[in-house]
């Protein structure tokens, strides 16, 4: 369909290119009208541990229309009906490989906070349906998802699988489901269905730059698509769909090229251009999109540390890199001019992070764009970091029990808690956790403990608000949602709880069980902290979606490590020693009871007569000690009739030694 | 419902109404068939690609699947029309020296993972149980499209599959086995069901004739790797991946094909002659007695190629039944939810009418139990109550007990 | 260890007050060796054991239910509590408070003493009135003679200490699970069947059923104690012998019938239909009271069918397959789903089945019925722990006399001492080391099985020999008493 609607658009491209991008809020405004737009953006930001974060951003809406069969000229059609068909009002897929890291590639910023995400897949999705056919509408979307992205997401459609927090993940009216997939491999078969939404796959635009081989080799790819819908006009009756797809990759650019420059300072950041990370450089623009464009970042960190420079080196004032004069700038050169210098407007500290901006169209008229970063003396900065680091482990050893601890240490990022301070009149840090257990980890709730700096504190004066919903066998995981109030002052604060290990049926392990199960992720969210950032001008939001998803107000958002919980196994080799074994002793307790009771009496009168007058073991030892002790003399008592215990012996001794044999065959065949 | 699915999943699809009419025509396979001739005619091909056994040191059996997967693609088979089942990621796996890549020869030339392969079923999804919903095609309502194999009465299939393997089984992913029982009663049930006109089966994995025995229903064509007490070995080791990447017999099958292109029609008599068993160390073995056709005059194309052939029609128009269908899914599926709820939560008002039930249940004792309640709600705490009845116990006893003394 | 202390009593034997005295020591003895162990820390970790702490008796989820009760959710809420919502109640606050410095579970742990002794104590005068009726019918029979050559051991106390110092009992209680409690219960029951307290008979038997299921089939022991009164030689005997006694005595039929009338033992032979109808009343009324507490401390809660739901269907369908004693976890976590009701029925089924054959063969000896039963409950029952082989273990030991002359008792005692050493170190080797292999730790519970079943079917034929061996003297003497 899109080949067909491609002469329209380039049509309205051309109309829009001639007025240039001052039309953009015209076009803003045609969206209220009901058109559908496409934006791309890529956002480069050099990482202080000599890394490249890289930021694709795909921004699709289209008006959200009662009649079914639309056609759509630029949103994707099978998205459109997944919409339609579970009614869905908000939903946010990821896949994700490797770990983001909060210390050194910053956690307090918008896109660790939105886009940092657990390894493996994470699903959730808000429907306005009934609640009686929200699960439903659940399974059915796990399953069309799993289709659609070549994952096999439709484990989540199980009831053990996903959960509906109430209050702790995001608040919702509770028509909200949310299950993660830790072990779900990410890959190429996912990535190009992911592509394939797009108006131009993979052919033109920024998109070109997706090679699989060196995006796979990065150190964290975290490919995500967001369901939104947006009122766009007042009165609410116009609601847009708004379909964001965000690549997140974190490269290494490889230094061999780069070293050629500059080997004698091996503290050097590694210079770095677009071919050099991906291997490609963008060679045309997608003409459907509305807005191509490459925003370069440089964090308030390294701004600072660039000031320091100049005023150290005296060079003309401190303005220089903000001008567009920035080949004067001292530290790093940048292979094309921008087209704007955007900076940020920071109510928090003095220094703020600078965009560059550049128009893909714009360059790519002349030539494939490749956007060139060269520094050209050593920095140092640090990224801005959470207000705690969180990190959750496994406590106690051995396969019967343990403890799951998530540990809280103050990161010493002043500008997070003078914010608080700021804001909070007692100060408080709230911390937000939530946490889904698998139902084979049977939590102890009421073992819950709360250490502050190494002293345990009463669970009650911590924890502010807490829901429990304790897991099912087989039936539903547990939940636990938490609001602990921290002091500002803390320096480390820890909360455990302890768990028994449960035992599955054969046929629930996977088939590498010994590898061990996995604990989602918990999700920790700090409601007082609001990660933004403001820009001076506004428009820019109406233009570019990388910036109005900064401007957004969300709360700072981390995840905790995947746990793996090893668990033991029965032994899945020979079930039938096992069933028959059992019936093998029923059978014997039911035949000798059996045989004893209906003895009759003429046959006991028999064995009285074959057998001597020999008295048992224990009625000689008795007599004896009576004897003894009562100073009488032993009087061989009464002759015992010898219990038909003849064949139950046999059969007990015949039984012994089959079991006997079978466990030993079972253990040297191992 | 098929008809929604279909819309979304097709449209990643090229060829938009052929698998529409594919559709309408699986699900009326009953009305279809019964009207429909025996010798019906060769409508389209089919490819189910199985790669069954897990961990990195198997990377090779995941490699020849692949190499299948790319040959039917370039023979022409669409990828909605191919089901590939992969039992673990080599591909972006941890220890792959190439991420996002997977070769079969040492001269990393081609990179068999592309950069659009539609994997169906990965990872823990590749059971035997799953295997046979899609050969049988009973699968759940909710499953997609893309993971059915919706083949009809016309259909040629190639069923590829290779793994572990011994006399008369084939392990998936090192945990459960797939019986030639169970194969041929699969292959039964689709010839019962009209799901295929004819069948490839080809298999590589150690004693692959074996998986043959039981089969019996005519227009199923096998071939195996190895006769039973013979080992089917891999071709080469790659030093840089470090593991051997390709299994001889399906190595020399891909060396055949490389020389076959779309349109040549070199037969499968000739295929079968192409393999050396001084090259392949083992003798494939293949089973003709339940095909009619001489293999002289079947064109390789007929399973690894693809015909395009349309049938128009209007089918995704008349598909009411098909809604109600869907909302009874729904239906379904949405108590089963509420059994969920009550299960996570047990909140006030079904406990409410929960009391209410129990009440309806035991009758006449129910009656005097429910104004009971009523009258215990007049009390505050039920716990102080309970423990206050627990108090009363001790001296009613005493009492009672003195008294029958 | 049933000889080891029958050997430590049998010095009673001849001097009644040292015995008493002596008694009074080992029992004392014993209670402060479990204070002992209580204060010793984290008492040993036994609460964590499998053998201790099955799904139904274990403190910890107790403790969880507690918190999830005091949190406003439903005790059931998250399979982890299954017991009874009263036991909840009472045990619950005891889990929770807290004695400075003192043992976390002091309170919990001084109630399980207590229930231990109580139970103990019940054990010994049932075990008196037992060995009196034991007596008064040889004496009966003319066979008094006979008791004193074999030398009659004061079962009572031999039963209590048993009860008192054997290593289960021990663990159980220190080990802060619910099964002394259950004990305690059932134990009432047989005291108050055994000295013809209808009501207290009737109130225990009760509430071990409502605690755990399996008691329920001591309704056959308890009636026919009531109906038969104790134990006592086989009824033929006594019919011989006043049979013998009217030959004698030349005279008409009534003249017998009085003299019937006036030998208080040919009271006991018919069955009095009234005490049993005053128990099954008893019953009802204790029960309806049970269920009504039940039902308002569980109202909010889903009521009484969510808590049967909870209770005896976890019991009935064994939903929690974790290690323990038993046979039957391991062979649900292996056997093939399709044909796990199958084998449910079965084994239940299997328990009993043998109830009524048992009933006919040994319906003049109730209390060892009763053991019986308690036996074969604890060996097939779905989450057996040790105590309930403690249970057993006491009652047998109160028919010393009866089963003197036992085979394999000392086969059997080392097979009980092996299995419970080597039982710890199989599941240490499978669950801690990662060495093991689950069929190690189930092995040793199939020798457990195997040494239980040697038990109950030795002790059954060795009752019956013994009764055997009473008619075969009458007999003699009914010859030579005619000659």
């Amino acid at each position: 369909m899109v080949l067909r609607s491609r002469p329209i658009f380039s049509l309205l491209l051309l109309f829009l290119s001639s007025y240039g991008f001052s039309t953009a809020f015209a076009s803003g405004s045609a969206i209220e009208g009901g058109e559908e737009d496409f934006s791309e953006e890529l956002l480069l930001k050099p990482l202080p541990d000599r890394k490249v974060l890289a930021h694709f951003h795909f921004e699709t809406r289209a008006p959200r229309t009662p009649s079914y069969g639309r056609h759509h000229h630029l949103f994707p059609k099978a998205i459109a009906q997944l919409v339609k068909k579970f009614h869905i009002q908000e939903m946010e897929l990821s896949f994700t490989q490797g770990r983001w890291n909060y210390e050194s590639w910053g956690g307090f910023e918008p896109i660790a906070s939105s886009n940092a995400k657990p390894p493996g897949v994470e699903l959730w999705a808000v429907f306005d349906v009934p609640p009686d056919d929200v699960d439903a509408s659940w399974k059915n979307l796990t399953h069309s998802i799993s289709g659609l992205f070549c994952a096999s997401i439709n484990f989540l459609e199980s009831s053990t699988a996903y959960a509906a927090p109430k209050w702790s993940f995001r608040p919702d009216p509770g028509s909200l489901r949310y299950g993660t997939l830790p072990r779900e491999a990410v890959c190429t078969e996912n990535l190009t269905p992911w592509l394939k939404l797009l108006p131009c796959r993979d052919k033109a635009g920024i998109s070109l730059l997706m090679d699989r081989p060196s995006i796979y080799r990065g150190f964290y790819h975290s490919q995500r698509l967001r369901l939104r819908s947006a009122k766009t006009s007042s009165d609410g009756t116009h609601s847009s769909i708004i379909l964001e797809q965000t690549l997140t990759v974190v490269l290494h650019p490889d230094s061999q090229k780069m070293s050629t420059v500059n080997s004698r300072e091996p503290t050097l950041q590694p210079s770095w251009s677009m071919s050099s990370l991906f291997g490609k450089k963008i060679s045309g623009t997608c003409v459907l999109a509305k807005s191509s464009t490459v925003y370069l970042q440089l964090d308030w960190g390294v701004v600072r540390e660039l000031k320091n420079l100049e005023n150290g080196n005296q060079v003309l004032g401190v303005a220089s890199i903000m001008e567009e004069s920035f080949v004067s700038n001292p530290a790093f050169v940048l292979s094309d001019k921008p087209d704007k210098v955007i900076r940020e407007v920071d109510s928090r500290s003095e220094e703020s992070a600078i965009l560059y901006e550049f128009s893909v169209r714009k360059h790519s008229d002349l030539g494939p764009f490749d956007l060139g970063f060269t520094w050209k003396t050593p920095v140092v900065w640090s990224c801005p970091q959470l207000p705690l680091r969180v990190s959750r482990f496994l406590m106690g050893s051995g396969n019967e029990r343990g403890a799951i601890a998530i540990s809280f240490r103050s990161a010493r990022a002043r500008e997070g808690l003078t914010h608080a301070k700021s804001m909070g009149e007692s100060c408080k840090v709230d911390v937000n956790v939530f946490q889904v257990v698998p139902w084979y980890i049977k939590v102890y709730f009421h073992t819950m403990k709360v250490f502050v700096d190494g002293k345990p504190l009463a669970v009650s004066d911590i924890i502010e608000k807490i829901h429990v919903s304790p897991s099912e066998d087989k039936v539903s995981p547990g939940v636990l949602e938490m609001i602990l109030k921290l002091p500002c002052t803390v320096d480390s604060a820890a909360f455990t709880l302890e768990f028994d290990k449960g035992f599955l049926h054969i046929d629930e392990y996977p088939p590498d069980a010994n590898q061990g199960f996995d604990i989602p992720p918990a999700v920790i969210t700090f409601p007082t902290f609001h990660v933004n950032m403001h820009f001076g001008e506004d428009n820019l939001s109406k233009k570019s979606a990388v910036l109005s998803r900064f401007q957004e107000n969300i709360p700072v958002r981390s995840y905790t490590e995947v746990l793996l919980v090893p668990l033991t196994t029965p032994d899945f080799s020979m079930p039938y020693n096992v069933i028959t074994i059992t019936c093998t002793v029923f059978a014997l307790y039911f035949g000798s009871l059996l045989n004893v009771l209906r003895r009759r009496v003429n046959e006991e009168e028999r064995f009285l007569k074959s057998k001597g007058k020999r008295p048992s073991a224990l009625s000689r030892l008795l007599s004896k000690l009576s004897a003894k002790l009562g100073g009488k003399r032993v009087v061989a008592s009464q002759s015992s009739a010898r219990s038909s215990s003849f064949i139950s012996l046999k059969l007990i001794l015949k039984i012994i030694l089959v079991a006997g044999i079978a466990i030993a065959w079972q253990y040297f065949s191992e | 419902m098929y008809a929604r699915f279909c819309f979304f999943s097709l449209s990643r699809m090229a060829t938009l109404w052929i698998l529409l009419s594919l559709a309408c025509w699986n699900s009326f396979a009953g009305a279809s068939s019964s009207s429909s001739s025996e010798a019906s005619m060769h409508t389209n091909n089919w490819a189910v690609l199985v790669c069954t056994s897990r961990f990195w040191f198997n990377y090779r059996h995941m490699a020849n699947t692949l190499s299948l997967y790319r040959t039917v693609k370039r023979l022409g088979i669409p990828d909605e029309r191919i089901i590939l089942m992969l039992a673990d990621d080599m591909a972006c796996n941890s220890r792959n020296k190439y991420p996002a890549q997977v070769f079969n020869n040492e001269n990393h030339r081609l990179n068999l993972y592309g950069d659009n392969v539609e994997v169906d079923y990965r990872g823990y999804e590749v059971t035997v149980e799953n295997f046979f919903r899609v050969l049988t095609g009973r699968h759940e309502t909710s499953v997609p499209r893309s993971k059915r194999l919706l083949s009809d009465e016309g259909s040629h299939i190639l069923l590829y599959m290779t793994g572990h393997g011994g006399d008369e089984f084939l392990k998936f992913q090192d945990s459960e086995e797939l019986q030639s029982h169970d194969l041929a009663d699969a292959v039964k049930q689709m010839k019962e069901k009209r799901r295929f006109k004819e069948l490839l089966i080809m298999v590589d994995t150690c004693q692959a004739a074996t998986l043959f025995n039981q089969l019996h229903s005519p227009g199923v064509l096998a071939i195996g790797s190895s006769r039973k007490g013979e080992n089917s070995y891999s071709h080469h080791l790659d030093s840089d991946v470090g593991v051997s990447v390709v299994d001889r017999f399906t190595f020399y099958t891909l060396a055949y094909f490389e020389r076959v292109n779309m349109y040549d029609n070199a037969s499968l008599s000739s295929l079968f002659s192409s393999y050396n068993p001084s090259l392949l160390m083992s003798t494939t073995y293949y089973r003709t007695d339940l095909y009619q056709r001489h293999l002289e005059q079947v064109p390789v194309t007929n399973f690894f190629g693809s015909v395009m052939e349309t049938i128009y029609t209007d089918s995704p128009y008349r598909s009411p039944q098909r809604k109600d269908s869907h909302k009874g899914d729904i239906r379904m599926s949405s108590d089963q939810s509420i059994e969920d709820e009550k299960g996570k939560m047990p909140c006030e008002a079904d406990v409410v009418d929960n009391g209410d039930l129990d009440a309806v249940q035991q009758g006449l004792l129910g009656y005097i139990w429910s104004d009971l309640h009523m009258k215990l709600e007049s009390f505050g705490d039920g716990d102080t109550l309970v423990y206050y009845g627990m108090l009363m116990l001790a001296p009613f006893l005493a009492v009672s007990t003195w008294i029958s003394l | 260890m049933e000889e080891r202390e029958t050997m430590s009593s049998t010095t009673t034997k001849t001097k009644p007050k040292r015995s008493n005295s002596e008694f009074w020591i080992w029992f004392a003895a014993s209670v402060a060796f479990r204070l002992v162990l209580i204060h010793l820390p984290k008492n040993l970790h036994l609460s964590s054991r499998p053998e201790v702490a099955t799904p139904l008796t274990s403190i910890r989820r107790l403790a969880e239910g507690y918190w999830l009760k005091q949190s406003s959710m439903s005790p059931y809420a998250g399979s982890m509590y299954h017991g009874s919502p009263l036991l909840l109640l009472v045990l619950g606050p005891l889990t929770v408070k807290r004695i400075e410095g003192q043992p976390e579970h002091l309170l919990c742990s001084l109630l399980l003493v207590i229930a231990d002794i109580v139970s103990a104590l019940l054990i010994r005068s049932t075990g008196q009135s037992l060995h009196k009726s034991y007596v008064q019918h040889l004496e009966a029979l003319d066979l008094f003679k006979f008791s004193e050559e074999s030398g009659m051991l004061p079962s009572g106390d031999i039963a209590a200490l048993v009860y008192l110092w054997n290593p289960f009992t021990i663990v159980a209680c220190v080990g802060l699970s619910t099964s002394p409690i259950e004990n305690l219960a059932i134990l009432l029951a047989l005291y108050g069947a055994c000295k013809g307290l209808v009501p207290l008979a009737a109130f225990g038997w009760v509430l071990a059923t409502h605690m755990s299921l399996y008691p329920a089939i001591l309704i056959i022991p308890i009636i026919l104690f009531l109906g038969y009164g104790p134990d006592a030689p086989p009824r033929k005997l006594f019919l011989q012998r006043s049979y013998r006694k009217c030959g004698t005595s030349s005279s008409s039929d009534q003249y017998r019938k009085t003299e019937d009338v006036t030998d208080p033992l040919e009271l006991r032979i018919n069955f009095s239909w009234r005490r049993v109808m005053q128990f099954l009343l008893w019953t009802f009324i204790w029960g309806i009271y049970f269920l009504l507490l039940c039902d308002i401390s569980v109202k909010q809660y889903g009521g009484l069918s969510e808590m049967f739901k909870r209770t005896y269907g976890f019991i009935l369908t064994v939903k929690d397959l974790s290690p323990n004693i038993g046979v039957l976890w391991y062979f649900f976590a292996e056997v093939f789903n399709f044909f796990r009701d199958f084998f449910l029925i079965v084994f239940h089924v299997n328990i009993l089945f043998m109830i009524l054959p048992l009933a006919i063969r040994l319906k003049h000896r109730p209390g060892f019925l009763a053991f019986v039963y308690l036996a074969i409950s604890s060996m097939f029952k779905s989450y057996p722990s040790i105590g309930d082989s403690a249970l057993y273990l006491g009652v047998v030991a109160l028919f010393v006399n009866e089963l003197a002359d036992m085979n394999f008792s000392f086969f059997l005692f080392c097979g009980y001492v092996g299995v419970s050493l080597l039982s710890p170190v199989m599941h240490n080797l499978w669950i801690w080391r990662g060495t093991g292999n689950a069929n190690f730790y189930f092995a040793t519970a199939m020798a457990y099985a195997c040494l239980q079943i040697v038990l109950v079917v030795e002790s059954v034929s060795a009752m019956l020999n013994h009764d055997r061996k009473l008619r075969k003297i009458t007999t003699a003497q009914l010859a030579d008493g005619k000659s």
